[in-house]
């Protein structure tokens, strides 16, 4: 193993040694999406961000015009201006600035730009010492550690810890009660700003119309750092240029919002130029920092990173997050953006490790107020790390020699399912391995693999329909086809009542997520050939899955993975656009509720989201209507649309512990719920929910949405 | 138009200023001086000087530091005296053309801070300031404007909301009619 996963397992394991640090962030991401959604209640979040979106493309796209707008409306305002290529040229540019004025203080509002470039270590060596003003900042400049979250940087902390810190400065035991923590700092910091001699900022937007800068904070100390010292020095992340006033606007009108739940903050601060200080005018810096933005902007499949606008959402919502916190889950920036800007501001190698750590939940995605499609864009640097780093000796093989192949793939799991046997004692259900695998099996069940897959036995299904309104291709994908075969004869039962009748192209593979969420594109591009070319063949009206990550490969990657290959493209477009899950078919194509009403036993069933499922495919409400309809008594779980923690390989082997914890709190919601039932769509959150359920030897069965419609025809 | 003062007075409530409407700049002496103990730091702004709030204050009682240059008093300010060009209903909003070191002084040093606002002057949100932002910077090459919501805030520590962290603890937002129908002017 190599140094630095060595260190980055460490991490984990003190992490998730540490539970009072996750109770504190898994309270803080249920607050945040009630005070977040508080916020936005009177407001079209989709449209804001689809707004910011395009806003923040026009910039990338036109940025070198508007950098030299900026500029010129920066300099005609009194302001130097600096353009820096790499966090070096940043920093000696401002620590010669210090060394010339004979700086001995600086004073700082808070700046992940400065994070970024490491400035407090390149002042201190040029004999001025930085001191952070923004509360979080300072906590953390005094425990000499580095913000665990862009907007919040020392949520990791406690009271006790930020009393024991604040006491070593005053000298006298500081007791351990908020209210007066916040006046130490207001006492302590006071005199900071009266004696420094250069404040430093960042900036929110820089409005290329004006040469203005923006700042969007709550303390009020950037305000004072800004003002009080004679030379003020904003850092500036390119990224955040914005063309008008208007466009300022509209990001100070989302930023608190998603931020933190806030309408506005208590202090947007507009400065253009060099404004008067004392009897003088201020010297006005403003540095602006590429240090791998442009790089990101040449990226086709990253480049959408450039829109964000450091709202630390995704970090908020993101179940990896709360589990391990910012300190393990990212490097300077943190969460998900933070994998994609740590790629490209300090390399591949500092991002090789997080980069794994998503569990694509896509929770992200569904907040970012710039629209950024965050796990694809990760998904993508898996693939570079792929390239440059190789994924894994035992993955190369298993998916370029044996998944490509799909008649050996399919011999080699047969012959598992005989292996299996001693451990499986004849049952479905694996509940403890031997020696090296045992923990696989210490904190869930695993399903065993059938004796005889679906495509085995789906010609003996006995399909009762007579004149077809429809007639559908399954794509089973390999868990429905080799792990729960019954499903398949369940979705024919359910269809055949609804009047369509169900094949099954022999010729399907694999959907490729496997391969792809690895790293390794080259086998997911043959297996999306292999699969547009089965599941055409037969020229079915449409073709269902029951997984909806099966469905997010039909839809969305073949169509990406195919779509510069004349002979290919056409035909993926068509097979995404015929694709659908079976439960949405039922609702939206069907009307086919109604056929099931009040067929269902009473059964109090609680309904699981899967992440695919609801933020892939915007599939949530007719999985409940169908429930409903056919008579269980639903009731909603808390977090009904958290991840389980399954992620395919994510709980195998790249982060299992990560992902017991993620299920733990699955279990507990599904249990607090109530419900005898819980009901999915997707039989990779059966394996981990069912596994972990069964465990526990909880009372509480798992079911497949379409297993349970299946059982509504099975009733007298 | 009440709507808006409505409104406005809702929102700046809601993040936490205080809000009071008075007659007239002798009722706003009264209640400064209600408010605070020490000292107040008046900057010069054009309302102020057109209906004699420094006389205001000082017959009211108060220990006046009035502007020129506001740097040696601010440290040790009790308050700061400050107009608002104009409020913004939508979120409570008080924007401050700050310009001029003294407001700035006056807005962030010490720990209570007095808006007066002439309530004919309350947009409805951030959307109807832009056209007002264009027109400062068309008439002025520099400047520092400050949209201010509430007093100074932090959630630092274990995310409890704690008040008055750098800037004020305490915002008073004071509408007094007659002061001034210039979108421009504080």
């Amino acid at each position: 193993m190599k140094e630095r996963t060595r260190q980055y397992k460490e991490r984990i394991s003190r992490a998730l040694a540490s539970p009072r640090l996750q109770e504190a962030l898994h309270q803080f991401g249920d607050a945040y999406v009630v005070s977040r959604s508080n916020a936005f209640a009177d407001y079209d979040f989709e449209q804001m961000r689809a707004g910011i979106a395009a806003m923040k493309d026009g910039v990338r796209e036109n940025r070198e015009a508007l950098l030299a707008e900026f500029t010129s409306n920066a300099e005609a305002a009194g302001a130097k201006v600096f353009f820096a290529r790499t966090a070096d040229e940043a920093n000696a540019y401002i620590a010669d600035l210090a060394r010339k004025r004979g700086v001995k203080k600086v004073v700082k509002s808070k700046s992940m730009a400065s994070e970024e470039t490491h400035l407090n270590k390149a002042l201190a060596a040029a004999g001025a010492r930085a001191v952070e003003t923004d509360l979080g900042e300072w906590i953390i400049q005094l425990a000499g550690q580095r913000p665990s979250h862009m907007v919040m940087p020392a949520i990791h902390m406690f009271r006790d810890e930020v009393a024991e810190l604040f006491s070593k400065v005053t000298g006298r035991e500081e007791p351990e009660e908020i209210e007066h923590l916040v006046e130490v700092a207001r006492e302590q910091l006071r005199s900071e700003y009266l004696a420094a001699d250069m404040g430093i900022s960042g900036a929110n937007v820089a409005v290329a119309e004006t040469g203005g800068i923006a700042l969007v904070t709550n303390e009020g100390n950037a305000r004072l750092a800004t003002t009080l010292p004679k030379v003020h020095v904003a850092l500036v992340g390119i990224e955040k240029l914005v063309p008008t006033l208007e466009d300022a606007t509209d990001v100070v009108r989302i930023l608190p919002k998603n931020a933190t739940g806030q309408a506005i903050t208590s202090y947007v601060t507009w400065i253009r130029g060099a404004v008067p200080c004392g009897d003088e005018e201020k010297e006005l810096h403003i540095v602006l920092l590429d240090n791998g933005r442009s790089a990101l902007a040449e990226s086709p499949h990253c480049r959408d990173a450039l829109r964000c606008i450091k709202c630390g959402a995704c970090a908020n919502v993101c179940p990896v997050y709360q589990t391990v916190g910012g300190h393990v889950f990212g490097h300077i920036y943190i969460s998900a953006i933070g994998i994609i800007l740590t790629a490209f501001f300090d390399g591949l190698d500092k991002a090789a490790e997080i980069v794994r750590a998503c569990i694509g939940c896509r929770a992200c995605v569904a907040v970012c107020p710039s629209k950024i499609d965050l796990e694809s864009i990760i998904l993508h640097l898996r693939e570079s790390i792929g390239e440059e780093e190789g994924i894994g000796a035992g993955k190369s093989l298993v998916f370029k020699k044996i998944m490509r192949n799909r008649t050996l793939f399919h011999s080699m799991i047969r012959a598992a399912s005989l292996l299996q046997k001693p451990v499986t004692r004849g049952e479905r259900t694996i509940r403890h391995l031997p020696l090296f695998f045992s923990g696989l099996t210490e904190w869930r069940t695993l399903p065993a693999i059938a004796e005889k897959p679906l495509r085995a036995v789906f010609g003996d299904l006995p399909q009762k329909v007579d004149k077809p309104r429809h007639r559908v291709a399954f794509f089973a994908g390999c868990a429905n086809d080799f792990l729960y075969p019954e499903l398949g004869g369940d979705l024919v039962r359910v269809m055949n009542h609804l009047g369509v009748e169900v094949t099954f192209p022999q010729k399907q593979n694999c959907c490729g997520i496997p391969a792809l969420y690895s790293g390794d594109k080259e086998t997911a591009v043959e297996l999306a050939e292999q699969n547009v070319a089965a599941m055409l063949e037969g020229d079915p009206d449409y073709v269902l899955t029951t997984c909806p990550t099966c469905t997010m490969a039909l839809q969305r990657d073949f169509v990406d993975h195919l779509k510069d290959n004349p002979v290919w493209a056409e035909k993926a477009e068509r097979l995404a656009g015929i694709t659908m899950d079976a439960s949405k078919f039922i609702v939206d194509v069907l009307d086919g509720a109604e056929t099931f009403k009040g067929l269902a036993a009473p059964e109090k069933v609680t309904y699981h989201d899967s992440c695919h499922l609801k933020r892939g495919a915007g599939v949530w409400q007719q999985p409940r209507t169908l429930l409903e309809t056919s008579g269980r008594d639903l009731v909603e779980m808390s977090h009904a649309d958290r991840c389980c923690g399954f992620g395919g390989s994510y709980s195998f082997t790249s982060h299992p512990n990560i992902a017991r914890r993620i299920l733990g709190d699955k279990i507990d919601d599904i249990e607090k719920s109530g419900a005898a039932c819980v009901a999915m769509d997707c039989p990779g959150c059966m394996m981990q929910i069912r596994g972990g359920l069964e465990k526990k030897g909880s009372a509480v069965r798992t079911a497949h949405t379409i297993e349970l419609l299946a059982e509504t025809l099975d009733q007298p | 138009m009440s709507d808006l003062v409505d409104i406005f007075s809702s929102s700046a409530r809601k993040a936490g200023a205080e809000i009071c409407r008075l007659p007239d700049t002798e009722q706003v002496g009264e209640y400064v001086r209600e408010c605070v103990g020490g000292s107040v730091l008046l900057p010069s702004f054009a309302t102020s000087g057109r209906l004699g709030l420094a006389a205001a204050l000082t017959n009211a009682g108060c220990t006046v530091a009035a502007g020129g240059n506001l740097r040696p008093a601010a440290a040790g300010a009790d308050a700061g005296v400050t107009g608002a060009n104009f409020g913004i209903a939508e979120t409570g909003t008080v924007v401050l053309e700050s310009t001029l070191e003294d407001i700035r002084l006056a807005s962030t040093l010490p720990p209570k801070h007095f808006v007066l606002l002439d309530p004919r002057k309350i947009i409805v949100d951030s959307l109807a300031a832009n056209e007002l932002l264009r027109r400062f910077h068309q008439k002025q090459s520099r400047n520092y404007l400050a949209y201010i919501t509430g007093p100074s805030r932090t959630a630092d520590i274990e995310r409890v909301l704690t008040i008055g962290v750098h800037g004020p603890k305490e915002l008073h937002i004071l509408l007094v009619e007659g002061l001034s129908d210039d979108f421009l002017e504080m």
